[in-house]
């Protein structure tokens, strides 16, 4: 029973890794680019958040509605001003510059709101569960869960049927081909990226309820979405969804049985799907 | 039928010129440098000697991050794993074990080494900047190992308390012949790489690895072994810097301030060169002195210049300096010359 409820925990933990790990998965997968700041852009828009509820008395709807298209926002000035200029072949480039944009904002953020925890008030959200079958599961990471498989769903129908997820999927296959058949890949880019940090707007506003947040916290959110996104199977949506669920069950019955053991349990069932299964759990393997 | 005309090929006798002005002057500055470095206790202050420890230990591990992200295209976040790993294991041979603690800096070298063999053979799996960000998880492994393991003092950390036997003057002399070592090792040894055989294989692959491949360059093995010797590089830099500080946590271990520190100066300074490694060392280190007081207002200057020299000046100082004038410090380029001439 212990044990089924730390399966059970895991899944709800899952589901807060998911919103990290499917904006990873999308900007990888059209630009090939790793976004080092990605969790320091998470922690941001957390903090925020919780400023906007603390200074207008606003409770979580109200500060997701605002978040999630600041969020879209911030992510479409990141590509315009940074991204754009570094996407290519080469991944050195992307890399330091996302690099340095991560240890600027991280800085930044400690000048701003200082090193101190902050979480954002849920007016008891946070605090109510529902009791099944004997295991207690709390209303919030359900909540957290459904809305990462919604985002998910959607991202996933948003790849397969509209008219902008074909220019996405034609710009990852190839981008020179895609751009002769009119296809403006940095207007594509550029809207990746701005729904990439667009979830993070969800992610950011659920990570703060149900947790605290800090400005030195960015890193191993980064952490766990790369995590999720390699266990899972690079290239598809899905895949990074199941990384997720992998990833927070390894960590909860990590916690289980150690406390100190949580994170690390994590980290070791990356390594050994690397080591065993390099294409990840979900994905294909390379030719 | 013709004898084909046989056409007397006149072989031209020409010099391999290897060393310029610029580049003798430097090697001799050099070297001066180097027997400074080695003679402090002779001349420095404690406090001087360990200041110029901690210069040669950027220079060190930025030189090992060069290596691998400006020749090798491994870009790595997490080279501060290999720097902890052998701080560990200079403090468990020297104070678990009682090895003479200057012996154990050379053995505490062979963790790094036998940790960097797995590790990249699970690593290179990883296409380009997913490899990044896995040599980050494989630091914080590292460091939550650290935390865990009674071997090690668990999360309290160690302190090297064997170093009270010995006189302040001796510990002065050891750490100044090691940093000279070290600069020697690390600086001097990717010169003598560069200009070898292997400098010209490494120059290809840097410009293009498939390219490299095509004319005989096992690319795969020369990644490999780039990749253990910058592992046993940051080791080296990592063993010298904790025996100085006396002390070591799994935070300060495996502190990813030592990435930011290695790209800064890297990036600053010019990718893909040894003057470039030298002039960011001397930059971040001055830096350091006026700026660090400022703490968090610093580091965002310090994260936006890494971002600008990435958007708009990828090669950084020493790209700008030699387009300008062309006096290397240290040529690798073989130039041919007529003597008739």
């Amino acid at each position: 029973m212990e044990w089924f409820d730390a399966l059970v925990q895991g899944v709800l933990l899952g589901g807060m890794y998911a919103q990290y790990a499917l904006g990873m998965a999308l900007m990888f997968g059209v630009m090939r680019i790793v976004n080092i700041s990605h969790g320091d852009l998470v922690i941001l828009l957390s903090l925020i958040g919780i400023s906007i509820a603390t200074a207008w008395g606003l409770g979580p709807l109200p500060v997701l509605i605002l978040l999630v298209p600041l969020a879209v926002l911030m992510g479409w000035v990141l590509q315009k001003a940074v991204l754009n200029r570094v996407v290519g072949s080469d991944p050195l480039p992307s890399l330091i510059a996302t690099f340095g944009l991560s240890i600027a904002l991280q800085n930044l953020m400690l000048q701003i709101w200082s090193a101190n925890s902050r979480s954002l008030p849920g007016h008891g959200i946070e605090s109510q569960s529902i009791e099944i079958g004997g295991i207690y599961i709390g209303l919030l990471p359900l909540i957290v869960l459904a809305v990462a498989t919604g985002l998910t769903w959607g991202l996933d129908l948003t790849l397969k049927r509209t008219r902008f997820g074909r220019a996405l999927r034609a710009a990852s296959a190839d981008v020179e081909a895609a751009a002769m058949t009119g296809i403006n890949p940095r207007a594509v880019y550029a809207m990746a990226t701005a729904a990439a940090v667009g979830i993070l707007g969800f992610a950011a506003v659920f990570q703060a309820l149900r947790s605290t947040v800090a400005p030195a916290d960015g890193p191993a959110q980064l952490i766990y979405a790369f995590e999720a996104v390699i266990i899972g199977g690079m290239g598809t949506v899905w895949g990074a969804f199941a990384g997720s669920m992998v990833l927070g069950i390894s960590q909860a019955i990590g916690f289980r049985i150690d406390p100190g053991f949580g994170v690390l349990a994590g980290h070791i069932v990356f390594l050994i799907v690397l080591a065993t299964r390099p294409q990840g759990l979900f994905g294909k393997a390379l030719s | 039928m013709s004898a084909i005309p046989y056409v007397a090929t006149e072989v031209l006798e020409v010099l391999v010129q290897r060393q310029t002005r610029s580049g003798r002057i430097a090697m001799t500055l050099a070297v001066l440098a180097l027997i400074g470095v080695a003679a402090m206790p002779w001349w420095a202050s404690t406090g001087t000697i360990r200041s110029i420890l901690v210069l040669c230990c950027y220079i060190a591990v930025a030189q090992m991050w060069n290596l691998l992200a400006g020749y090798a295209g491994l870009v790595s976040v997490g080279q501060h794993a290999f720097m902890g790993a052998a701080g560990y294991a200079l403090f468990v041979l020297a104070q678990t074990y009682g090895i003479n603690p200057f012996v154990a800096v050379f053995l505490s070298l062979l963790v790094p080494a036998a940790l960097a063999v797995p590790i990249y053979l699970l690593l290179h799996r990883l296409d380009g900047p997913y490899f990044s960000i896995g040599t980050w998880v494989v630091a914080e492994v590292f460091r939550l190992t650290a935390s865990n393991l009674p071997l090690v003092n668990s999360g309290a950390g160690m302190s090297l308390r064997v170093m009270k036997d010995y006189s302040a003057f001796e510990r002065n002399v050891a750490m100044s012949l090691l940093c000279a070592g070290m600069l020697l090792v690390t600086l001097g040894g990717s010169y003598w790489l560069l200009r070898s055989r292997f400098g010209l294989a490494l120059i290809a692959m840097r410009d293009n690895p498939v390219a490299a491949a095509s004319q005989g360059v096992n690319v795969v093995k020369l990644r490999f072994l780039i990749y253990v010797a910058s592992a046993v590089g940051c080791g080296l830099a990592g063993a010298i810097y904790f025996m100085a500080q006396l002390r070591i946590t799994p935070g300060s271990a495996f502190d990813p301030m030592w990435a930011n520190v290695a790209i800064f100066i890297v990036m600053v300074g010019g990718i893909g060169s040894i003057e470039g490694v030298l002039i960011g060392s001397l930059i971040f280190f001055i830096a350091d002195r006026w700026f660090g007081e400022y703490g968090a207002t610093y580091f965002v200057v310090l994260g936006l210049m890494t971002l600008l020299v990435a958007l708009y000046a990828r090669t950084g100082i020493w790209g700008l300096i030699s387009k300008r004038w062309d006096a290397p410090w240290f040529p690798i380029r073989r130039k041919l010359v007529d003597p008739n001439r």
